[in-house]
């Protein structure tokens, strides 16, 4: 890694970068614009983010959720490194502050032109494999070369559901000696036998933070985040409703909003207002389509099967709204509760999760509840044609979004997802629906590059008349 | 002496499984040492560790899974997809890891897409957890039992604990047998080639147990070993291999392997199941602990140091961590290991390679062969007064 790479906390300089992004639009829009002439490399990002209403609240967002990391210690808190498919709610309870890499590693990429490519290299420097999902390995490396806030603990829940990811947990934890602990995913998700397996497990992780953290979980505290995350189910529910509308009656990065906010403050208020504030913005422009009033152009829609495409300024985005492409939705911003809207059209509630704040059992319940079927833990777990799985998941909701064709895109390192996409494209095909596979990595550039990619999603576009 | 053990363990169907299916057994093929085989045992079933040998073509296996892939469970595939698997009356499959877990889907949908017969009439999906807690064994007994059920259930068999018990006997034995075998290897100097021993490994994960079990008495009894002198002696830790010919690219002419943590060979030790517990959780007990594999994530210490005792045990002079390419979980580990056993001073040699047909053989041998120049120059230092 180069020198200069380290004269600075990675952790801290997103910091700083967030932070004073989140701070241009409280000036005059004239002092916006001339500002924006002096951040050449940001101006992209900044201006994508802003197009939305939230798009301020969101980077303030981003830039508390790194002020935590960054002085965790100073304020006398516990870092904890962590999946974004780990709902972070248990780990505010304890006053634990969560360090999501994935969430790093793209905070990183859509900011930093040159991605986090090097950060992606010195993970093999450390003997970790190149072969590796780079969704961690973005943000891995900084942290194994020692340039961000140390971390105290790391925990996963991927085991049983991706290989890569809990991999590099466990890699990390080796590494460093630090404690480790991991939530085990049977591969399948509807049975009594497999409920009773989660609240166990969620058990002994409660153990283990309280023993990492030196503190007790405090049964009101939980109480007040699991009130606080029914209170933004029923937001996003209301949010799905509008995003099947067509045209969209929101932003494009809406659903981007909604899973990075999920995953950066499962349970607390700052994601709330967000959600409320989206919510708001919802409800006046299906007004607007109510009265005929035309508010945006739409030549298709597509349902990204799995994640999105990280690349600098937020650039698939861009493409989208370019290409008159309605997008609103994928699996990352789905989390099954049992209001959820494709639940209860489907009829899934014994798949679906349910918040009781009664007593601590019930507590502990719901929250192992909502951990075990976070996106990707819920669908890719078994075999992907199984119940409640994958493939089901993928219509249920490319159906109810009215989408025209399907994408998938993911990385490389994605042992799980690879070993059965073609099969799966295979299957949503035969539903009728167009569908894209990606080959790009969406965290890394370097495999495949931005235009590239572009290339050929246009080319599918065209070929399959959905242009 | 070998040859029988080569024949047997260098194909994929033999005569041994072919006479007892005429004679009316089942075959059961499964994809992971978590399995086991103590049940099939006791059913009358014979089990069978599926291979990837000998495949020329990942025309089909290409076609269904991925190109980022580990290229094992791809052969495994191929051989169904060709029928090369037709004897197996069922499959176990196992999240192992995500390549070879997703052979379940694999397959099935290579049989509609492809018209092709590869799927076994019976299809069980075994669920193994990553850890090793008190609920994660209840986990599994209770896994142990559904799979009972399920296989009696669909070819009308009627399980028997007495005969677990007695399968569970037979295995200890079998365990035993494998044990004196391993000696043989440990010995300085080496009385055994490791390709030899894998050899006897990987057949009796591909006959009759029983038969096996003869053939193990007789080799044991008949065979005194020939001292391989002044080879270099390796321990080789990694990926699944079942491959013969890998291990003796390893070893060429002056280097032996004398201890493995190969899946396909007995890992680094052989530990019995309690015979005096109840025999599921006994067998539950054992199957989780003896694990050594990278897949029982947070357990990297307990298998440095079982792997630190087999070098002690084995006088082992060099370590070759081998993964092959999209085996993270492997890998990775490789990468802890490499950096723990230099800093005790132990020489390792790490390999990225492709499972198959030796593709990349040659770039192999050289690789090994810089590293053996290594081990020689080490040992002409060490033995300077």
């Amino acid at each position: 890694m180069r020198k200069a790479l380290k004269q600075y906390n990675f952790d801290w300089m997103l910091w700083r970068t967030y932070e004073a992004g989140s701070r241009l639009l409280a000036g005059t829009r004239q002092e916006y614009d001339i500002a924006l002439r002096y951040i050449p490399n940001f101006r992209d990002p900044v201006k994508e983010v802003f197009k939305a209403k939230a798009g301020q609240l969101f980077l303030q967002m981003t830039a508390t959720y790194l002020d935590n990391i960054v002085n965790a210690h100073q304020r006398g808190k516990k870092t904890c490194m962590t999946t974004f498919c780990f709902s972070p709610a248990i780990l505010y309870a304890l006053d634990i502050v969560p360090v999501t890499l994935e969430l790093l590693t793209v905070m990183m990429t859509f900011l930093y032109k040159r991605g986090t490519g090097e950060f992606l290299d010195y993970c093999n420097e450390a003997g970790f494999t190149e072969t590796s999902c780079s969704s961690q390995r973005g943000s891995m490396g900084a942290l194994l070369a020692d340039i961000g806030t140390p971390i105290d603990m790391v925990v996963t829940d991927s085991p049983g559901v991706c290989d890569t990811n809990a991999n590099a947990f466990a890699f990390f934890a080796a590494y460093k000696d630090l404690p480790f602990f991991q939530l085990n995913m049977p591969p399948w998700l509807v049975e009594e036998r497999v409920t009773e397996y989660h609240v166990q497990d969620y058990k002994a992780l409660i153990g283990f933070l309280e023993e990492q953290s030196g503190k007790k979980l405090d049964v009101d505290r939980l109480r007040e985040i699991l009130t606080e995350l029914q209170k933004q189910d029923e937001l996003i529910n209301e949010l799905e409703q509008y995003l099947s509308y067509k045209p969209l009656p929101l932003s494009v990065t809406t659903c981007l909003f909604i899973y990075a906010g999920r995953f950066m403050f499962a349970g607390m208020p700052i994601y709330t207002q967000l959600l409320e504030m989206l919510v708001n913005e919802g409800r006046e422009n299906v007004t607007l389509l109510k009265q005929g009033i035309n508010i945006s152009h739409e030549k298709s829609r597509g349902f990204f099967c799995y994640i999105d495409h990280y690349t600098h300024s937020l650039r698939l985005w861009q493409m989208l709204e370019e290409l008159n492409i309605g997008y609103s939705g994928n699996i990352l911003s789905h989390f099954w509760a049992d209001s959820n809207p494709p639940v209860v059209h489907n009829n899934w509630k014994e798949a679906a999760y349910s918040i009781k704040t009664g007593t601590l059992e019930e507590m502990l319940t719901s929250i192992a509840a909502i951990n075990s079927r976070m996106p990707m833990i819920k669908s890719i777990r078994g075999p992907y044609d199984s119940p409640y799985m994958w493939l089901q998941d993928t219509l249920a909701l490319a159906s109810m979004y009215k989408a025209d064709f399907i994408v998938y895109n993911g990385t490389p390192g994605c042992r799980n997802t690879w070993g059965m996409v073609k099969l799966l494209a295979q299957d949503t095909e035969k539903a009728g629906f167009p569908t894209h596979i990606m080959y790009a990595d969406a965290f890394d550039d370097r495999v495949q590059s931005w235009d590239a990619t572009r290339d050929r999603f246009e080319e599918f576009l065209r070929v399959r008349r959905l242009l | 002496m070998f040859e029988e053990f080569y024949t047997i363990a260098q194909s994929i169907n033999n005569e041994y499984i072919a006479k007892v299916k005429e004679q009316g057994a089942l075959c059961i093929g499964y994809t992971c040492s978590y399995f086991p085989e103590e049940i099939l045992h006791a059913l009358g079933i014979i089990p069978y560790r599926i291979k990837g040998l000998n495949v020329s073509s990942l025309s089909i296996a290409d076609a269904a899974f991925g190109p980022f892939i580990c290229s094992h469970p791809k052969c495994l595939l191929q051989h169904f997809a060709l029928g090369d698997y037709s004897f197996l009356d069922g499959i176990i499959v196992t999240p192992g890891c995500d390549s070879m877990r997703r052979i379940d889907e694999c397959i099935r949908k290579t049989a509609v897409n492809l018209d092709l017969p590869v799927v076994p009439p019976f299809f069980f999906h075994y669920a193994v957890p990553h850890k090793i807690t008190e609920y994660s064994v209840k986990w599994l007994v209770e896994e142990l039992h559904r799979f009972i059920d399920s296989v009696s259930a669909h070819f009308g068999l009627s399980f028997s604990y007495d005969k677990l018990k007695e399968s569970i006997a037979f295995y200890n034995r079998l365990r035993k047998r494998l044990e004196e075998l391993n000696a043989l290897r440990i010995h300085y100097p080496a009385r055994i080639a490791g390709a030899d021993a894998v050899a006897v490994y990987v057949a009796g994960l591909s006959m009759p147990r029983d038969r096996f079990y003869g053939m193990m008495e007789s080799l044991l009894s008949e065979y005194t070993g020939t001292a391989l002198e002044d080879r270099k002696r390796l321990m080789l830790i990694g990926s699944a291999n079942d491959d013969i010919d890998f291990i003796k690219t390893v070893e060429g002419e002056t280097a032996v392997v004398v201890a493995d943590t190969l899946c396909y060979g007995p890992r680094l030790e052989v530990d019995y199941v309690d015979e005096e517990d109840e025999p599921l959780h006994a067998l539950a007990l054992r199957y989780l602990n003896h694990s050594h594999c990278p897949r029982m994530y947070g357990g990297y210490k307990q298998r440095l140091a079982k792997v630190v005792e087999a070098i002690r045990i084995a006088q082992v002079e060099g370590v070759v961590l081998q993964n092959i390419r999209f085996c993270d979980l492997h890998g990775a580990e490789n990468g802890l290991i490499e950096r723990d056993l230099e800093k005790l001073g132990i020489p390792c040699l790490r390999l990225e390679r492709e499972y198959g047909p030796l593709a990349d053989n040659e770039r192999m041998r050289m690789r090994i062969d810089a590293f053996l120049e290594r081990l020689e120059v080490r040992r002409l230092v060490c033995e300077r007064p």
